[in-house]
């Protein structure tokens, strides 16, 4: 086990150096000047690059790449060109608030849509596979954006339940930190059920034709333990598989959301980086975006084994 | 971030304490959220929306608009921007130059206070200026001082205490202006406390009303009232005249997404929306709980035709695009009747605005087709850049290209984001495109913005020596009568080459609960905070 995980670790750094070059390059193939955003459309071409000298932005593309290399493998991401703050602990500071809503979301939409899946494959085409999977349906179709803005609306606004915007982290306040994360975390918790019920439905219903359910029900076991004992651990490996895609897919990508609950999230923080083209600030979060999926499907593929014995890491 | 939630309007208290019990089930020490305001002044928090986070804390330096919005209710200037956008003294009590013009002798006010309680004295106004002036400041305007463009600061010395003296090396009808210039962070002058012993930037220590206090980055900056600050004895007037911080705390809360924002402020979370969209406005009116401030500001929305291009270079097409569009309608249509038209580069809400300038564009379909036939033009694509970050530009974009239609000119749409568009723009990369200019407080610099030599600055829009030898005398000279006569004649000249076309001035909305009182939109579109009341039920 250590020795797979060497190489599971060691096959990891050719991925992120790609990224990093791929990084790098789209980066500044993308039109728009960060000192120009900067000064404004009026800023005097002398000043822009004397700016431009003082970010390191007039150096040859090349050098520039090998210089944030440098720098990115001693734990430098650089500074931002929009705040001048270090980039690698105003994207941990971000990540803490995108992870606490994300993990929690997803463990509650998982508490929630494997066993409605599993119910639904076993009671398929019946009515209640039929409600399941009709309200799953439905709450992957709905943009997470507009049920975050409806639900928003609705407790922030109409009922006036809920703050409607802001943040304050759980570790000052507690009881403050929980009321504003709960609509996106609800937000998030029913759009992903959705997906993952549809999944965990799916790979029931495969398990479910297999020899061995078959053969355990004609030996007498009762239902209720072959779903438990035959069903349930076969039918959560590819489960797992999407929740680990999921939960790497929001960590990086809820920007939305956390637009639209002013989050100030991983997610935010890209896009505002996006926008201003603050090169650091972007490169460091995709990278580190990179580096949370390299984990992530580390932490999946060790799972593997807890739930189906016969994946083996050799 | 602790953004009060205000009583529900519409839930039960019964419905409001089941939830609360719910929390405290959850264990949460439920209610706290719901702390509220305090009374007037005291105690009280008033909460602004701003769309993104600030750039930095230094005036002038590192910014953006909500930059400068916040930070001029922190730090003040030897003069500042009068109502109608003249120059007032601010921290000066009277300014006196010199017959050449090339000398300026500042009086200071007797006893204004820096926030850290230090009185003000002419060697911080020399050490805040020589910090401005070494190119390491970054200092936005910096190119408008060190000769490059207006004029350049030979010397800035302290005679007295009382007083500050800056020797110019030519005169400038503009001086005092640049100084005063909000996106300049208004030259504020500064302690020296303001940087670190390294020379490094802390945090401002300004005169304003209000002092900083908190920046929590991607959430709110705070600032809280300067109790030892020294109001001028005039009413408000601009960013000079009388101050009152009357609200303990202005909190700017970082809200990106509109609606977000819309929701805030009708339940009460946030206290002033700034620039809600014309569609927004129309429905805020309608609410009984919100009050809304509509006023014509600077900004200038207007379409670039590229001189360079192979089939714009034929003023006649660009004439016909001209008289293919029906301007004043497009100025209603886009921002739901807020803005009317204006085809001048000086803005409708500047007292250099006559009815000269007034004259504008009239639609004429005949007349463009004549103009096009004349011209030779069959059709050939004429692409027009927008963007969709300004949703003017865009919807300006899309009904130019409905109406040039009609006219036979053929207009394809280019939708970019803001920072690629500001990209070609510098690069005179285009061969059209909606443009917004943000707002320039005297005509010259609207007519400095838009015209000079396109070999060294492509992104000038008009190449013309008639109207860059005029823009030259309305720089220096410092006769109002004189300065009209130049801004009348470049008008004219500009409809005759049109290189651009001007729809209008934009119109700043300042959307605000019914408890906010006192505030007052104004031409520069920037928010003041000072002399506004938050009363404790609205």
């Amino acid at each position: 086990m250590p020795l797979y995980l060497l190489r599971r670790i060691a096959m990891t750094i050719p991925t992120l150096l790609l990224v990093s070059i791929a990084v790098f390059t789209l980066m500044r193939l993308i039109p728009g000047d960060p000192v120009l955003l900067m000064l404004g459309e009026g800023a005097d071409p002398a000043q822009l690059e004397l700016m431009r000298h003082q970010m390191g932005l007039d150096q040859p593309l090349v050098t520039q790449y090998f210089v944030w290399l440098r720098h990115a493998l001693a734990g430098d991401l650089g500074v931002s060109t929009t705040n001048g703050l270090a980039v690698l602990p105003l994207i941990w500071e971000r990540f803490h608030v995108s992870a606490v809503i994300v993990l929690t979301a997803v463990a509650l939409a998982s508490l929630i849509a494997v066993p409605a899946g599993l119910i639904a494959a076993w009671r398929k085409d019946r009515p209640t596979d039929l409600a399941i999977i009709g309200a799953a349906t439905l709450l992957l179709s709905v943009p997470s954006f507009w049920l975050g803005l409806l639900l928003l609306m609705f407790f922030g606004q109409f009922l006036g339940w809920l703050p409607v915007v802001g943040y304050v982290p759980m570790s000052e306040n507690f009881s403050q930190g929980v009321l504003y994360v709960i609509l996106p975390i609800v937000t998030l918790v029913l759009v992903e059920t959705g997906v993952l019920t549809r999944m965990s439905r799916a790979s029931t219903i495969e398990i479910l034709r297999l020899e061995y359910v078959t053969h355990a029900r004609a030996k007498g076991v009762p239902e209720s333990q072959v779903l438990r004992r035959h069903v349930l651990p076969n039918a959560f490996n590819p489960t797992l598989t999407m929740i680990g895609l999921i939960l790497g897919h929001l960590l990086s990508g809820i920007a939305v959301l956390e637009t639209v609950f002013t989050l100030p999230g991983l997610g935010r923080l890209m896009i505002d980086s996006i926008f201003a083209r603050d090169y650091p600030v972007l490169q460091g979060c995709l990278l580190f975006t990179a580096c949370i999926y390299v984990v992530i499907n580390l932490i999946v593929d060790m799972c593997y084994p807890l739930f189906d014995p016969r994946v083996s890491v050799q | 971030m602790n953004v009060p939630v205000p009583p529900p309007r519409h839930p039960t208290a019964r419905s409001r304490r089941l939830l609360q019990a719910t929390a405290w089930a959850l264990g949460l020490a439920a209610g706290t959220a719901f702390a509220q305001t305090g009374g007037t002044g005291t105690g009280q928090t008033l909460r602004i929306q701003i769309n993104s986070d600030i750039r930095s804390t230094d005036p002038g330096g590192n910014r953006d608009d909500n930059t400068d919005n916040v930070l001029l209710h922190v730090g003040e200037g030897l003069v500042a921007l009068r109502e109608d956008t003249s120059i007032g003294p601010m921290l000066a009590s009277k300014v006196d130059t010199s017959a050449d013009g090339l000398t300026y002798t500042f009086t200071l006010r007797d006893g204004v206070k820096f926030q850290n309680g230090a009185t003000l004295v002419a060697d911080d106004v020399v050490w805040s200026w020589q910090r401005y002036l070494r190119p390491a400041s970054n200092w936005r305007c910096l190119p408008e001082f060190d000769g490059k463009g207006m004029t350049k600061v030979l010397s800035v010395e302290a005679p007295n205490p009382k007083t500050v003296v800056f020797k110019l090396e030519r005169a400038s009808a503009l001086f005092l202006t640049m100084m005063a210039r909000p996106d300049c962070g208004s030259a504020a002058i500064l302690h020296r406390s303001s940087v670190g012993p390294d020379g490094q930037w802390k945090e401002p220590v300004g005169t304003g009303p209000y002092k900083f206090k908190e920046w929590k980055r991607g959430q709110y900056v705070e600032l809280t009232r300067f109790d030892g600050y020294t109001s001028r004895a005039e009413p408000r007037d601009g960013l000079t005249g009388g101050k009152k911080a009357e609200v303990e705390n202005l909190r700017f809360v970082v809200i990106p997404d509109s609606a977000a924002a819309k929701a805030a402020l009708y339940s009460g979370g946030l206290d002033a929306f700034i620039s809600p969209s014309p569609a927004d406005v129309v429905e805020m009116r309608k609410r009984s709980d919100v009050v809304v401030d509509n006023t014509p500001v600077m900004t200038m929305i207007a379409l670039l035709l590229q001189t360079n291009d192979p089939v714009l270079k034929d003023v006649r097409v660009r004439r016909a695009l001209a008289l293919a569009l029906d301007t004043p309608e497009i100025a209603s249509t886009v921002t739901e009747g807020l803005s009317v038209v204006n085809n001048s580069v000086v803005p409708s809400s500047s007292p250099y605005y006559d009815a000269v300038q007034a004259t504008g564009f009239k639609r004429d379909l005949s007349a463009a087709k004549k103009l096009l036939a004349e011209a030779g033009y069959r059709g050939q694509p004429i692409r027009m850049i927008a963007n969709k970050r300004y949703e003017s530009l865009y919807s300006s974009a899309v009904l130019v290209q409905a109406m040039a239609s009609e006219a036979g000119i053929n207009i394809e749409l280019e939708v970019l984001d803001w920072a690629t568009q500001l990209d070609r723009y510098t690069k005179g990369q285009y061969q059209s495109m909606a443009f917004i200019y943000s707002a320039r407080i005297d005509p010259s610099l609207n007519y400095e913005m838009v015209s000079g030599d396109k070999a060294t600055q492509p992104r000038k829009a008009w190449d013309s020596p008639y109207a860059q030898a005029r823009l030259t005398e309305s720089m220096v000279s410092r006769d109002k009568a004189r300065r009209q006569v130049l801004f009348d004649e470049m008008h004219k000249q500009m409809l005759q080459d049109v290189p651009m076309i001007v729809l209008f001035n934009a119109s700043d909305a300042t959307a605000m609960r019914k408890s906010v009182t006192g505030f007052k939109g104004w031409a520069p579109a920037k928010p003041r905070f000072w002399n506004v009341r938050l009363d404790a039920s609205p």
